[in-house]
Protein backbone atom coordinates (compact mmCIF):
# COMPACT_ATOMS: atom_id res chain seq x y z
CA UNK A 1 0.00 0.00 0.00
CA UNK A 2 2.49 2.24 1.02
CA UNK A 3 5.05 1.35 -1.86
CA UNK A 4 1.64 2.24 -4.37
CA UNK A 5 1.39 5.21 -2.87
CA UNK A 6 4.67 6.19 -3.57
CA UNK A 7 4.77 5.78 -6.69
CA UNK A 8 2.19 7.09 -7.66
CA UNK A 9 3.32 10.27 -5.65
CA UNK A 10 7.10 9.94 -7.85
CA UNK A 11 5.34 9.46 -11.47
CA UNK A 12 2.79 12.04 -10.92
CA UNK A 13 5.83 14.70 -9.77
CA UNK A 14 8.20 13.63 -12.23
CA UNK A 15 5.98 12.84 -15.20
CA UNK A 16 6.39 15.64 -17.08
CA UNK A 17 10.86 15.90 -17.11
CA UNK A 18 9.92 12.09 -18.24
CA UNK A 19 7.90 12.75 -20.84
CA UNK A 20 10.79 14.79 -22.52
CA UNK A 21 13.29 12.60 -22.39
CA UNK A 22 11.84 9.81 -22.97
CA UNK A 23 11.64 10.66 -26.31
CA UNK A 24 15.44 10.02 -27.01
CA UNK A 25 15.92 6.69 -24.93
CA UNK A 26 17.57 4.10 -27.19
CA UNK A 27 17.72 0.24 -26.24
CA UNK A 28 20.85 -0.81 -25.46
CA UNK A 29 22.26 -4.08 -27.60
CA UNK A 30 20.49 -6.93 -26.14
CA UNK A 31 23.43 -9.27 -26.87
CA UNK A 32 27.00 -8.94 -26.37
CA UNK A 33 29.72 -11.18 -27.80
CA UNK A 34 33.52 -10.76 -27.10
CA UNK A 35 33.89 -7.60 -30.00
CA UNK A 36 30.87 -5.56 -28.19
CA UNK A 37 33.12 -6.35 -24.73
CA UNK A 38 36.06 -4.34 -26.23
CA UNK A 39 36.69 -0.63 -25.54
CA UNK A 40 39.35 1.82 -27.49
CA UNK A 41 42.38 3.01 -25.57
CA UNK A 42 44.05 5.30 -26.99
CA UNK A 43 45.28 6.95 -23.77
CA UNK A 44 46.99 3.26 -22.46
CA UNK A 45 50.30 4.43 -21.54
CA UNK A 46 48.88 6.94 -19.57
CA UNK A 47 46.24 4.82 -17.76
CA UNK A 48 49.01 2.22 -17.41
CA UNK A 49 50.78 4.58 -14.91
CA UNK A 50 47.99 5.64 -13.24
CA UNK A 51 46.47 2.22 -13.23
CA UNK A 52 50.45 1.15 -11.46
CA UNK A 53 49.76 4.31 -9.29
CA UNK A 54 46.74 2.90 -7.79
CA UNK A 55 48.39 0.08 -7.43
CA UNK A 56 50.99 1.02 -5.12
CA UNK A 57 48.65 3.15 -3.15
CA UNK A 58 46.37 0.31 -2.98
CA UNK A 59 48.60 -2.38 -1.95
CA UNK A 60 50.34 -0.06 0.79
CA UNK A 61 46.96 1.52 1.76
CA UNK A 62 43.49 1.24 0.93
CA UNK A 63 43.14 -2.61 0.75
CA UNK A 64 45.27 -3.06 4.46
CA UNK A 65 42.91 -0.46 5.71
CA UNK A 66 40.11 -2.76 3.99
CA UNK A 67 41.04 -5.36 5.10
CA UNK A 68 41.31 -3.96 8.90
CA UNK A 69 37.85 -2.60 8.19
CA UNK A 70 36.45 -6.67 7.48
CA UNK A 71 38.14 -8.13 10.13
CA UNK A 72 37.03 -5.47 12.78
CA UNK A 73 33.64 -5.07 12.06
CA UNK A 74 31.06 -7.49 12.00
CA UNK A 75 28.71 -8.27 8.86
CA UNK A 76 25.82 -7.02 10.52
CA UNK A 77 27.38 -3.40 10.83
CA UNK A 78 28.88 -3.10 8.05
CA UNK A 79 25.73 -4.41 5.90
CA UNK A 80 24.02 -1.74 8.08
CA UNK A 81 26.87 0.87 6.90
CA UNK A 82 26.45 0.44 3.59
CA UNK A 83 22.40 0.53 3.50
CA UNK A 84 22.87 3.46 5.33
CA UNK A 85 25.07 5.42 2.66
CA UNK A 86 22.79 3.45 -0.33
CA UNK A 87 19.73 5.48 1.23
CA UNK A 88 21.72 8.36 1.20
CA UNK A 89 22.40 8.22 -2.51
CA UNK A 90 19.03 7.18 -3.16
CA UNK A 91 17.73 10.33 -4.59
CA UNK A 92 20.65 10.21 -7.71
CA UNK A 93 19.31 6.83 -8.09
CA UNK A 94 15.94 8.07 -8.84
CA UNK A 95 17.00 10.39 -10.93
CA UNK A 96 18.80 9.05 -12.96
CA UNK A 97 15.87 6.22 -13.40
CA UNK A 98 13.53 9.28 -14.21
CA UNK A 99 16.19 10.19 -17.07
CA UNK A 100 16.12 7.09 -18.40
CA UNK A 101 12.55 6.93 -18.63
CA UNK A 102 12.26 3.72 -15.96
CA UNK A 103 9.42 4.64 -13.93
CA UNK A 104 8.54 1.84 -12.38
CA UNK A 105 12.33 1.78 -11.17
CA UNK A 106 11.98 5.24 -10.29
CA UNK A 107 8.54 4.44 -8.17
CA UNK A 108 10.57 1.48 -6.65
CA UNK A 109 13.43 3.47 -6.07
CA UNK A 110 11.59 6.31 -3.92
CA UNK A 111 9.14 3.92 -2.22
CA UNK A 112 12.76 2.22 -1.21
CA UNK A 113 14.06 5.39 0.41
CA UNK A 114 10.72 6.37 2.25
CA UNK A 115 10.45 2.40 3.84
CA UNK A 116 13.92 2.58 4.35
CA UNK A 117 14.45 6.08 6.30
CA UNK A 118 11.83 5.40 8.62
CA UNK A 119 10.65 1.44 9.28
CA UNK A 120 14.23 0.84 8.11
CA UNK A 121 15.59 3.69 11.02
CA UNK A 122 17.64 6.01 8.58
CA UNK A 123 18.45 3.76 6.21
CA UNK A 124 20.38 1.20 8.48
CA UNK A 125 18.24 -1.61 7.72
CA UNK A 126 16.90 -2.29 4.23
CA UNK A 127 13.67 -3.07 4.99
CA UNK A 128 12.15 -2.86 1.44
CA UNK A 129 14.57 -5.56 -0.20
CA UNK A 130 13.02 -7.88 2.53
CA UNK A 131 9.48 -6.83 0.93
CA UNK A 132 10.57 -7.68 -2.75
CA UNK A 133 11.87 -4.13 -3.14
CA UNK A 134 15.75 -4.64 -4.38
CA UNK A 135 18.09 -2.66 -5.05
CA UNK A 136 19.76 -0.81 -8.34
CA UNK A 137 23.15 0.31 -8.83
CA UNK A 138 21.98 3.93 -10.90
CA UNK A 139 24.45 6.65 -11.98
CA UNK A 140 24.50 9.23 -14.68
CA UNK A 141 27.06 7.19 -17.02
CA UNK A 142 24.03 4.65 -17.22
CA UNK A 143 22.09 7.40 -18.42
CA UNK A 144 23.67 8.47 -21.13
CA UNK A 145 23.83 5.22 -22.19
CA UNK A 146 20.30 4.57 -21.80
CA UNK A 147 20.62 7.66 -24.16
CA UNK A 148 22.54 5.85 -26.79
CA UNK A 149 25.96 7.55 -26.09
CA UNK A 150 28.91 5.34 -26.27
CA UNK A 151 32.05 5.08 -24.00
CA UNK A 152 34.20 6.93 -25.76
CA UNK A 153 37.64 5.78 -24.48
CA UNK A 154 38.76 3.76 -21.46
CA UNK A 155 40.34 6.06 -18.26
CA UNK A 156 41.88 4.58 -15.37
CA UNK A 157 41.65 7.95 -12.86
CA UNK A 158 43.51 8.40 -9.88
CA UNK A 159 42.11 6.53 -6.34
CA UNK A 160 39.18 6.43 -8.02
CA UNK A 161 40.21 3.68 -10.73
CA UNK A 162 38.88 2.39 -14.48
CA UNK A 163 36.69 4.35 -15.68
CA UNK A 164 35.41 5.85 -19.01
CA UNK A 165 34.69 8.79 -20.42
CA UNK A 166 31.14 9.06 -20.16
CA UNK A 167 31.40 7.07 -16.88
CA UNK A 168 33.69 9.54 -15.55
CA UNK A 169 31.09 12.26 -16.63
CA UNK A 170 28.64 10.90 -15.34
CA UNK A 171 30.44 9.96 -11.84
CA UNK A 172 31.17 14.02 -11.98
CA UNK A 173 27.40 15.09 -12.86
CA UNK A 174 26.08 12.57 -9.97
CA UNK A 175 28.17 14.07 -7.48
CA UNK A 176 27.25 17.36 -8.51
CA UNK A 177 23.88 16.81 -8.77
CA UNK A 178 24.19 14.84 -5.14
CA UNK A 179 21.41 16.76 -2.98
CA UNK A 180 23.56 15.68 0.44
CA UNK A 181 26.84 16.86 -1.59
CA UNK A 182 24.98 20.33 -2.02
CA UNK A 183 23.30 20.00 1.73
CA UNK A 184 26.83 20.02 3.18
CA UNK A 185 28.75 22.30 1.14
CA UNK A 186 25.95 24.91 1.56
CA UNK A 187 26.34 24.54 5.53
CA UNK A 188 29.64 24.14 5.92
CA UNK A 189 30.13 20.30 6.34
CA UNK A 190 32.05 19.58 3.56
CA UNK A 191 33.85 17.34 5.73
CA UNK A 192 30.98 15.15 5.96
CA UNK A 193 30.95 15.15 2.74
CA UNK A 194 34.26 13.91 2.14
CA UNK A 195 33.92 11.33 4.78
CA UNK A 196 31.29 9.73 3.45
CA UNK A 197 32.74 9.39 -0.49
CA UNK A 198 35.82 7.66 1.67
CA UNK A 199 33.39 5.43 3.81
CA UNK A 200 31.93 4.73 0.14
CA UNK A 201 35.29 4.10 -1.56
CA UNK A 202 36.24 1.88 1.34
CA UNK A 203 32.65 -0.40 1.69
CA UNK A 204 33.30 -1.19 -2.37
CA UNK A 205 36.81 -2.20 -1.82
CA UNK A 206 36.11 -4.20 0.98
CA UNK A 207 33.69 -5.89 -1.06
CA UNK A 208 36.30 -7.32 -3.66
CA UNK A 209 39.09 -7.94 -1.54
CA UNK A 210 38.75 -11.70 -3.08
CA UNK A 211 38.04 -10.68 -6.81
CA UNK A 212 40.68 -8.11 -6.67
CA UNK A 213 43.37 -10.71 -5.15
CA UNK A 214 42.58 -13.23 -7.27
CA UNK A 215 42.58 -11.16 -10.65
CA UNK A 216 46.24 -10.10 -9.90
CA UNK A 217 47.26 -13.06 -8.71
CA UNK A 218 46.26 -15.18 -12.16
CA UNK A 219 46.04 -12.90 -15.17
CA UNK A 220 49.09 -12.09 -17.19
CA UNK A 221 48.58 -8.88 -17.52
CA UNK A 222 46.64 -7.38 -14.80
CA UNK A 223 45.82 -3.90 -16.46
CA UNK A 224 44.04 -5.68 -19.44
CA UNK A 225 42.48 -8.18 -17.23
CA UNK A 226 40.70 -4.94 -15.22
CA UNK A 227 39.79 -3.17 -18.05
CA UNK A 228 37.96 -6.07 -19.19
CA UNK A 229 36.14 -6.88 -16.25
CA UNK A 230 35.34 -3.06 -15.58
CA UNK A 231 33.53 -2.90 -19.50
CA UNK A 232 32.01 -5.93 -19.28
CA UNK A 233 30.34 -5.40 -15.68
CA UNK A 234 29.16 -1.96 -16.70
CA UNK A 235 27.74 -3.25 -19.72
CA UNK A 236 25.46 -6.30 -17.44
CA UNK A 237 24.87 -3.26 -15.39
CA UNK A 238 23.57 -1.19 -18.65
CA UNK A 239 21.73 -4.11 -20.09
CA UNK A 240 20.06 -4.77 -16.66
CA UNK A 241 17.72 -1.24 -16.75
CA UNK A 242 16.43 -2.96 -20.04
CA UNK A 243 13.49 -5.10 -19.32
CA UNK A 244 13.98 -6.33 -23.01
CA UNK A 245 17.50 -6.97 -22.52
CA UNK A 246 17.39 -7.91 -19.36
CA UNK A 247 16.24 -11.92 -19.44
CA UNK A 248 18.23 -12.24 -22.36
CA UNK A 249 21.26 -14.52 -21.42
CA UNK A 250 24.57 -12.67 -20.43
CA UNK A 251 26.49 -12.71 -23.00
CA UNK A 252 24.74 -12.59 -25.59
CA UNK A 253 24.15 -15.28 -28.01
CA UNK A 254 25.85 -16.34 -31.16
CA UNK A 255 29.12 -18.19 -32.29
CA UNK A 256 30.97 -15.52 -30.17
CA UNK A 257 32.16 -17.76 -27.36
CA UNK A 258 34.54 -20.40 -26.57
CA UNK B 1 18.61 -16.62 7.11
CA UNK B 2 15.96 -19.35 7.73
CA UNK B 3 16.71 -19.75 3.80
CA UNK B 4 19.78 -20.51 3.95
CA UNK B 5 19.98 -23.47 6.64
CA UNK B 6 17.87 -24.86 4.00
CA UNK B 7 20.76 -24.98 1.27
CA UNK B 8 23.24 -27.13 2.77
CA UNK B 9 24.31 -29.81 0.00
CA UNK B 10 24.46 -32.11 2.70
CA UNK B 11 20.58 -33.23 1.88
CA UNK B 12 18.56 -31.09 4.58
CA UNK B 13 17.81 -29.29 1.61
CA UNK B 14 15.53 -32.50 0.46
CA UNK B 15 14.70 -32.95 3.69
CA UNK B 16 13.73 -29.34 4.56
CA UNK B 17 11.87 -29.72 1.02
CA UNK B 18 10.01 -33.06 1.79
CA UNK B 19 8.69 -31.61 4.95
CA UNK B 20 7.51 -28.45 3.04
CA UNK B 21 5.73 -30.85 0.41
CA UNK B 22 4.30 -32.80 3.39
CA UNK B 23 2.77 -30.03 4.79
CA UNK B 24 1.54 -28.51 1.59
CA UNK B 25 -0.12 -32.01 0.17
CA UNK B 26 -1.62 -32.61 3.92
CA UNK B 27 -3.40 -28.86 3.97
CA UNK B 28 -4.57 -28.43 0.26
CA UNK B 29 -5.31 -32.09 -0.73
CA UNK B 30 -5.63 -31.06 -4.50
CA UNK B 31 -2.22 -29.97 -5.42
CA UNK B 32 -0.43 -32.81 -6.25
CA UNK B 33 3.57 -32.91 -5.07
CA UNK B 34 5.69 -33.65 -7.79
CA UNK B 35 9.29 -32.98 -6.73
CA UNK B 36 10.72 -29.96 -8.16
CA UNK B 37 13.29 -31.67 -10.68
CA UNK B 38 15.96 -28.80 -12.43
CA UNK B 39 17.22 -29.20 -15.74
CA UNK B 40 19.58 -31.49 -16.43
CA UNK B 41 21.80 -28.90 -17.36
CA UNK B 42 21.53 -26.98 -13.79
CA UNK B 43 21.58 -30.45 -12.15
CA UNK B 44 25.01 -31.31 -14.21
CA UNK B 45 26.68 -27.67 -12.21
CA UNK B 46 24.84 -28.63 -9.13
CA UNK B 47 26.32 -31.84 -9.10
CA UNK B 48 29.94 -30.84 -10.12
CA UNK B 49 29.27 -28.31 -7.24
CA UNK B 50 28.60 -30.70 -4.87
CA UNK B 51 31.29 -32.56 -6.09
CA UNK B 52 34.19 -30.03 -5.63
CA UNK B 53 33.06 -29.74 -2.28
CA UNK B 54 33.52 -32.94 -1.05
CA UNK B 55 36.67 -33.98 -2.94
CA UNK B 56 38.85 -30.68 -2.76
CA UNK B 57 38.22 -28.68 0.30
CA UNK B 58 39.50 -30.97 2.68
CA UNK B 59 42.15 -28.72 4.23
CA UNK B 60 44.67 -31.43 5.12
CA UNK B 61 44.94 -32.89 1.59
CA UNK B 62 48.49 -32.96 0.18
CA UNK B 63 49.07 -29.78 -2.74
CA UNK B 64 49.57 -32.60 -5.63
CA UNK B 65 46.71 -34.88 -4.22
CA UNK B 66 44.55 -31.83 -4.88
CA UNK B 67 45.63 -30.48 -8.16
CA UNK B 68 45.10 -34.13 -9.37
CA UNK B 69 41.46 -34.23 -8.25
CA UNK B 70 41.52 -30.63 -9.89
CA UNK B 71 42.43 -31.75 -13.25
CA UNK B 72 40.28 -35.01 -13.20
CA UNK B 73 37.39 -32.63 -12.19
CA UNK B 74 38.21 -30.35 -14.97
CA UNK B 75 38.66 -32.30 -17.87
CA UNK B 76 35.44 -34.05 -16.95
CA UNK B 77 33.96 -31.34 -16.79
CA UNK B 78 34.82 -28.16 -18.63
CA UNK B 79 36.00 -27.84 -22.22
CA UNK B 80 39.41 -27.01 -21.65
CA UNK B 81 40.38 -26.71 -25.16
CA UNK B 82 37.22 -24.68 -26.21
CA UNK B 83 38.23 -22.30 -23.68
CA UNK B 84 41.94 -22.43 -24.62
CA UNK B 85 41.02 -22.00 -27.86
CA UNK B 86 38.60 -19.13 -27.93
CA UNK B 87 41.09 -17.35 -25.29
CA UNK B 88 43.46 -16.83 -27.95
CA UNK B 89 40.95 -15.75 -30.92
CA UNK B 90 42.48 -15.59 -34.20
CA UNK B 91 45.66 -16.66 -33.59
CA UNK B 92 44.72 -20.12 -32.83
CA UNK B 93 44.39 -20.69 -36.54
CA UNK B 94 48.26 -19.39 -36.96
CA UNK B 95 49.92 -21.75 -34.21
CA UNK B 96 52.23 -24.32 -35.26
CA UNK B 97 50.78 -27.85 -34.26
CA UNK B 98 53.69 -27.68 -31.40
CA UNK B 99 52.79 -23.99 -30.50
CA UNK B 100 49.33 -24.97 -30.04
CA UNK B 101 50.40 -28.49 -28.01
CA UNK B 102 52.51 -26.12 -25.67
CA UNK B 103 50.15 -23.89 -25.10
CA UNK B 104 47.12 -25.90 -24.18
CA UNK B 105 49.21 -27.52 -21.63
CA UNK B 106 50.75 -24.73 -19.85
CA UNK B 107 46.89 -23.06 -20.22
CA UNK B 108 45.64 -25.89 -18.65
CA UNK B 109 48.28 -25.78 -15.80
CA UNK B 110 47.49 -22.28 -15.16
CA UNK B 111 43.70 -22.94 -14.79
CA UNK B 112 44.74 -26.47 -12.35
CA UNK B 113 46.73 -24.20 -10.54
CA UNK B 114 44.63 -20.91 -9.91
CA UNK B 115 41.87 -23.46 -8.80
CA UNK B 116 43.88 -25.67 -6.52
CA UNK B 117 45.05 -22.97 -4.88
CA UNK B 118 41.30 -21.94 -4.80
CA UNK B 119 39.98 -24.43 -2.61
CA UNK B 120 43.12 -24.94 -0.55
CA UNK B 121 41.63 -21.70 0.70
CA UNK B 122 38.21 -22.93 0.98
CA UNK B 123 36.37 -21.24 3.71
CA UNK B 124 32.68 -22.43 3.98
CA UNK B 125 31.04 -21.37 0.98
CA UNK B 126 28.08 -23.36 -0.88
CA UNK B 127 26.71 -24.00 -4.52
CA UNK B 128 23.21 -23.16 -4.79
CA UNK B 129 21.81 -23.70 -8.83
CA UNK B 130 18.38 -22.39 -9.09
CA UNK B 131 17.82 -22.76 -13.28
CA UNK B 132 18.88 -23.24 -16.49
CA UNK B 133 17.65 -21.28 -19.78
CA UNK B 134 18.98 -22.47 -23.18
CA UNK B 135 21.47 -19.56 -25.17
CA UNK B 136 21.34 -20.39 -28.80
CA UNK B 137 20.80 -24.25 -30.26
CA UNK B 138 23.60 -25.78 -27.86
CA UNK B 139 24.46 -23.88 -24.81
CA UNK B 140 22.34 -22.82 -21.73
CA UNK B 141 22.67 -20.55 -18.92
CA UNK B 142 23.14 -21.96 -15.32
CA UNK B 143 21.98 -19.30 -12.69
CA UNK B 144 23.44 -20.05 -9.17
CA UNK B 145 24.65 -18.21 -6.50
CA UNK B 146 27.80 -18.95 -3.78
CA UNK B 147 26.56 -18.51 -0.36
CA UNK B 148 29.78 -17.53 2.02
CA UNK B 149 29.68 -17.16 5.86
CA UNK B 150 31.24 -13.43 6.31
CA UNK B 151 29.85 -11.88 2.97
CA UNK B 152 26.92 -12.03 0.69
CA UNK B 153 25.98 -14.26 -1.85
CA UNK B 154 27.97 -14.19 -5.55
CA UNK B 155 25.45 -14.42 -7.91
CA UNK B 156 27.56 -16.80 -10.98
CA UNK B 157 26.42 -18.35 -14.27
CA UNK B 158 27.81 -21.12 -16.21
CA UNK B 159 27.70 -21.54 -19.93
CA UNK B 160 27.24 -25.27 -20.73
CA UNK B 161 27.16 -26.45 -24.15
CA UNK B 162 25.76 -30.18 -25.09
CA UNK B 163 28.22 -31.85 -26.82
CA UNK B 164 29.10 -35.35 -28.06
CA UNK B 165 30.57 -36.39 -25.19
CA UNK B 166 27.94 -35.16 -22.64
CA UNK B 167 27.26 -31.72 -20.99
CA UNK B 168 30.75 -29.45 -20.98
CA UNK B 169 31.33 -25.72 -18.97
CA UNK B 170 32.64 -22.86 -21.60
CA UNK B 171 32.68 -20.25 -19.18
CA UNK B 172 31.71 -18.93 -15.67
CA UNK B 173 29.86 -15.59 -15.07
CA UNK B 174 30.18 -13.12 -12.55
CA UNK B 175 28.39 -9.82 -11.48
CA UNK B 176 28.12 -9.86 -15.19
CA UNK B 177 31.87 -10.76 -16.32
CA UNK B 178 32.56 -13.63 -18.42
CA UNK B 179 36.26 -15.65 -17.24
CA UNK B 180 36.59 -16.03 -21.19
CA UNK B 181 36.47 -12.83 -22.29
CA UNK B 182 38.68 -11.56 -19.42
CA UNK B 183 41.01 -14.15 -19.99
CA UNK B 184 40.99 -13.22 -23.94
CA UNK B 185 41.52 -9.87 -23.12
CA UNK B 186 44.12 -10.85 -20.51
CA UNK B 187 46.41 -13.05 -23.35
CA UNK B 188 45.39 -10.83 -26.27
CA UNK B 189 47.08 -8.19 -24.63
CA UNK B 190 50.43 -10.16 -23.87
CA UNK B 191 50.22 -11.33 -27.43
CA UNK B 192 50.29 -8.12 -28.81
CA UNK B 193 52.75 -6.83 -26.12
CA UNK B 194 55.01 -9.12 -25.29
CA UNK B 195 55.99 -10.69 -28.90
CA UNK B 196 52.96 -12.84 -30.32
CA UNK B 197 52.11 -16.19 -29.33
CA UNK B 198 55.55 -17.15 -28.25
CA UNK B 199 55.36 -14.55 -25.93
CA UNK B 200 52.39 -15.81 -24.41
CA UNK B 201 53.30 -19.16 -24.13
CA UNK B 202 56.80 -17.94 -22.48
CA UNK B 203 54.83 -15.96 -20.13
CA UNK B 204 52.54 -19.08 -19.29
CA UNK B 205 55.70 -21.14 -19.06
CA UNK B 206 56.94 -18.71 -16.25
CA UNK B 207 53.92 -18.34 -14.61
CA UNK B 208 53.82 -22.11 -14.11
CA UNK B 209 57.41 -22.29 -12.71
CA UNK B 210 56.22 -19.79 -10.08
CA UNK B 211 53.70 -21.58 -9.68
CA UNK B 212 55.37 -24.75 -8.72
CA UNK B 213 57.62 -22.63 -6.64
Amino acid sequence: MRQNIAKTFSVALMFSLVIGVSGCAKTPPVTATYQSQQIADPLEPVNRAVFGFNNVLDEALIEPVAKGYNALLPRFVRDAIRNFMRNLQSPVDVANDLLQGRIKNAGVATARFVINSTVGIAGLIDVATKKGMHYRDEDFGQTLASWGVGNGCYLVLPVLGPSTLRDATGTFVDGYADPFRLWTTNTGREGLYYAREALQGLDTRSRLIKPIDDMRKNSLDYYAAARSAYIQHRNALIRANDPQAAGAAPQGLGSDHP
Amino acid sequence: MKMLSGLRPDGSRSLAFFAVSFCTAFLSFTAPVAAKTLPPAAEFVQRLGDTALMSLTDKHLPRKTREERVRKILEDNFDVKAIGRFAIGPYWRQATGAQRKEYMKYFEDLIVETYTSRFEAYSGQTLKVYGARPSGDTDYIVDSKVLQKTAGPIELQWRVRKEDGGLRIVDVIVAGVSMSFTQRSDFMSVIQNEGGLEGLISSLRKRHEENRG
